[in-house]
């Protein structure tokens, strides 16, 4: 019973950061308000990124109106596969990847077939803000689809792994890959069973690995050997997760990063206030490292010289 | 870090000032206004009428009746006087009412009326008087006898010598050295003036006080009686059973000093006749005449407790909130458990006021599974989220109108109580609760749902209470400590109660 009460004191010598100490010491001091629509607008995002020089996917639409969008069908035309997201959305509510498509079906990753007047009304609640924050009026944003590094084929099943950073004044502190499962439903949040894979930031390799909070050493439905695990072109994740403090001037941010077949690591979105849970899949507390940071990490230095420094950090 | 650890340190002063002040102006509510913690609280109030009967013989009348007036501290609700055909005059500063009439015939018959409450400080002050000249009383050789024996004896008695006669005067039997000095048929008051005599013999200056003991449904045939005793510096009072100094709290003085009670000049027979009523009055209802009597209605005009009624009770209703707020926040903040809409909860436990917690709930329950069962059936019409929700608005209105009217029918007061929740909060759980389930599961909308209403249940139970509801209006001040109590919750950084099982597992890791 009493060991109880010791808990706080515990994780505050781990260093685990709690969601009001998130709120209140990190987040109300390091990010603005006002640059908040940078990063929860998708569509400002891409935007910047592009201008930033960070790979990101590419738009290839935005649907505003209602009767835009009947033409969504011309808009595409181009396009084999596309994703379809709310502009405003969190959580991968309302983000459909369709992989291939042919005049009245359209076929999603997740081998479900959808008609067109699905895929029309699907846009329409997008407009009509059923994913986004608040319910607000939001615009539906059409990019390119990410094929998937088959690196991590076996780590994933379905879905798409991604990995989350935690940028502190630019500087990437901590590092995850999130796994989808069969319970995520290829959905890659960790409360709903997806695996949390801990990153060493200077490497990209698996540190641990938990599933519900529990750590593990296999993936539960691929049975990859997690401990494996070990991001390709890392130094290029950092240097987007570094660039996306120039970009938008947030002094704490989450980066997802995903790994494209093809055109390497993208940025896919930036979040101001980013989840706790990284702490977990690291075993980690982030209070720590930001504290370290704040004392010994330089200020002033570029993009490329922060990835440097925590590159030669030991 | 400095930064912040000032804004706290601002706010706890602000705290600690409101809840100075909060002490402060309840106090102040307490001593001038009559104001209690206990919702419940009453104040007795008494009626006291007295009678006055004469006969008249077609001469002008003139009846002057002493009223209480300074010495007893009663606070004086109502003074009314009914005297068919008097002309009446009060002077205030003797607190002496004359009445009068030229001619008059036969039975008269004059009411005095007086309603007073707050006993307990009627403790009289004795200011600094002259005493009067004392008036030896003769005694024959032989009584003088038995004045000694008196004497003699009350040495013996405890007390001051006022007191020892007193005592002995009460013994029973009755001493007999006393007997021998009075009538056989001794009222009350030919005891009394006896005393005055022996305590004259001794140099004592003494006389009777007239007054009324505030006894409920009391019927008197005539006044109460005290005496008063000067000790050389001021008047003492003393209780003529018991000896006791110092005026009960419950005996309201209407003449004393060289005045009498009654003078009726153009009549014969007078009588005065006292009659005691109590009624029990809300303390509430007496602050403002409490606050008139206190000087302090300034103030209190300018409160909420001047305002009509419905306003006071909107009102009421009203400043319970911010307790209710503070309970979200400490759920949220502090305990950590999600719940739906910051306020939900809170709306969700003033309708479980007014139906009553077991149907209310069991209502509110019923409402959204049916809800939520539409809601299923209105999910495969594809419909666009604000027609959606509006239909499901318009849904909770008809669950709510079935339940009305089958609760009135079979008398079921858990279908009844639909008619107090919510339309637009119901009709948005239920939208959200529909949302979760189908993309999250049905686990995470039971857990959502289940925090939802466990935080309700809590705030409920703190703003259910009459005593809380009863502090949070009548010493209102209570809410600016809860904002400042909310703001510094606001600069709260320690981890949430259910962080502390989120993060548990990394403790043992190591
Ligand atoms: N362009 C894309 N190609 C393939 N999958 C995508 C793409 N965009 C998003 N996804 C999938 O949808 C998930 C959520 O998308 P994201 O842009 O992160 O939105 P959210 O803000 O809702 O998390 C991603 O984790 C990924 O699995
Ligand atoms: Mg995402």
């Amino acid at each position: 019973m009493f060991g109880f009460f010791k808990i706080p004191q515990q994780l505050k010598a781990l260093g685990i950061l709690g969601m009001n100490a998130r709120n209140y010491n990190v987040i109300s001091k390091y990010n603005k308000r006002r640059l908040y629509p940078l990063v929860d607008d998708k569509v400002q995002t891409k935007e910047m990124a592009v201008k930033n020089g960070i790979n990101t996917t590419r738009k290839i639409a935005i649907i505003t109106y209602q009767h835009e969008v009947k033409s969504l069908k011309q808009l595409v035309k181009d396009w084999p596969e596309f994703v379809i997201k709310p502009a405003h959305g969190s959580g991968g509510k309302g983000v459909l990847v369709i992989k291939s498509w042919k005049d009245d079906a359209f076929i999603t990753a997740s081998e479900k077939i959808l008609s067109y007047t699905q895929v029309y009304q699907h846009i329409s609640n997008i407009l009509s803000g059923l994913y986004s924050l608040g319910g607000q009026y939001d615009v539906a944003l059409i990019e390119e689809m990410v094929h998937f590094s088959d690196v991590f084929q076996n780590f994933s099943y379905q879905g798409v792994p991604d990995v989350r950073m935690i940028i502190y004044k630019g500087y990437p502190i901590m590092a995850m890959m999130r796994l989808a499962t069969k319970e995520s439903g290829g959905r890659a949040n960790l409360h709903q069973g997806a695996v949390g894979v801990g990153l060493d930031v200077k490497t990209g390799r698996a540190l641990t690995a938990v599933l519900h909070n529990k750590p593990i050493l296999r993936h539960p439905d691929t049975n990859a050997d997690l401990t494996k695990l070990c991001v390709p072109y890392w130094k290029e994740h950092l240097l987007i997760a570094a660039k996306a403090y120039e970009m938008t001037g947030l002094g704490y941010l989450g980066a997802d990063i995903v790994l494209d077949k093809d055109k390497g690591p993208m940025m896919l979105e930036l979040n101001a206030r980013p989840g706790l849970s990284i702490q977990i899949a690291n075993s980690a507390g982030l209070k720590k490292v930001i504290k370290k940071a704040l004392k010994n990490y330089p200020a002033g230095l570029s993009a490329e010289a922060r990835v440097d420094f925590i590159l030669s950090q030991n | 870090m400095k930064k912040f650890f000032n804004v706290r340190r601002v706010l706890s002063i602000f705290l600690l000032l409101s809840i100075a002040w909060t002490l402060y102006a309840g106090w102040y509510k307490m001593t001038f206004w009559g104001f209690d913690l206990k919702s419940d609280a009453t104040t007795d109030v008494f009626m006291v009428d007295a009678h006055i009967t004469f006969k008249a013989h077609g001469k002008p009348v003139k009846v002057v009746l002493s009223t209480p007036h300074g010495y007893s501290k009663f606070k004086i609700l109502n003074e009314k006087i009914t005297a068919k055909g008097y002309h009446v005059k009060k002077d205030e500063n003797t607190g002496r009412i004359t009445l009068s009439s030229p001619n008059r015939n036969g039975e008269q018959n004059i009411y005095y009326r007086l309603m007073v409450y707050d006993t307990a400080d009627s403790r009289g002050k004795v200011r600094q008087e002259e005493k009067i000249t004392i008036q030896k009383p003769i005694f024959d050789d032989e009584q003088m006898i038995v004045v000694d024996n008196i004497f003699e004896q009350a040495q013996n008695i405890e007390g001051n010598e006022v007191q020892q006669l007193i005592s002995l005067f009460n013994q029973t039997p009755l001493d007999e050295n006393v007997q021998t000095l009075l009538p056989v048929k001794a009222t009350r008051k030919i005891r009394a003036e006896l005393l005055i005599d022996l305590l004259a013999l001794k140099n004592i200056s003494a006389r009777l006080v007239h007054g009324v003991r505030l006894i409920e449904g009391k019927k008197a045939a005539m006044a109460d009686l005290m005496l008063e005793a000067y000790d050389g510096y001021k008047w003492r009072l003393y209780d003529l059973q018991t000896g006791h100094e110092g005026l009960p709290k419950n005996f309201m003085v209407f003449q004393r000093g060289n005045v009498s009670l009654l003078d009726v000049e153009g009549g014969v027979n007078s009588k005065i006749r006292f009659s005691v009523l109590k009624s029990v009055t809300s303390s509430f209802e007496m602050a403002e005449h409490r606050a008139k009597l206190s000087s302090t209605d300034k103030f209190f005009t300018s409160s909420v407790y001047a305002l009509p009624l419905w306003a006071q009770n909107v009102l009421k209703t009203l400043m319970v909130f911010p307790l209710g707020i503070l309970v979200v926040v400490l759920m949220r903040n502090v305990v950590g458990v999600p719940t739906m809409g910051t306020f939900t909860p809170m709306l969700i436990a003033m309708s479980l006021i007014e139906t009553g917690f077991v149907p209310g709930l069991i209502c509110f329950v019923l409402i959204v599974a049916v809800g939520l069962i539409l809601r299923r059936l209105l999910a495969t019409l594809n419909l666009l989220l604000v027609p959606r929700i509006a239909s499901v608005v318009i849904f909770v209105i008809l669950i709510i109108q079935v339940l009305a009217v089958i609760g009135y029918h079979d008398n079921i007061d858990v279908a009844m109580s639909a008619l107090f929740f919510p339309i637009i909060i119901t009709a948005w759980i239920i939208e959200r609760l529909s949302i979760i389930y189908e993309e999250e599961g049905f686990k995470n909308a039971m857990t959502e749902s289940f925090y939802t209403l466990l935080t309700a249940i809590a705030t409920y139970f703190v703003i259910k209470s009459d005593t809380v509801r009863h502090i949070t209006f009548a010493f209102n001040e209570i809410n600016l400590v809860i904002l400042f109590l909310v703001m510094l919750l606001g600069t709260y950084t320690g981890y949430r109660l259910t962080e502390l099982k989120r993060f548990y597992p990394l403790l043992k890791r190591k």
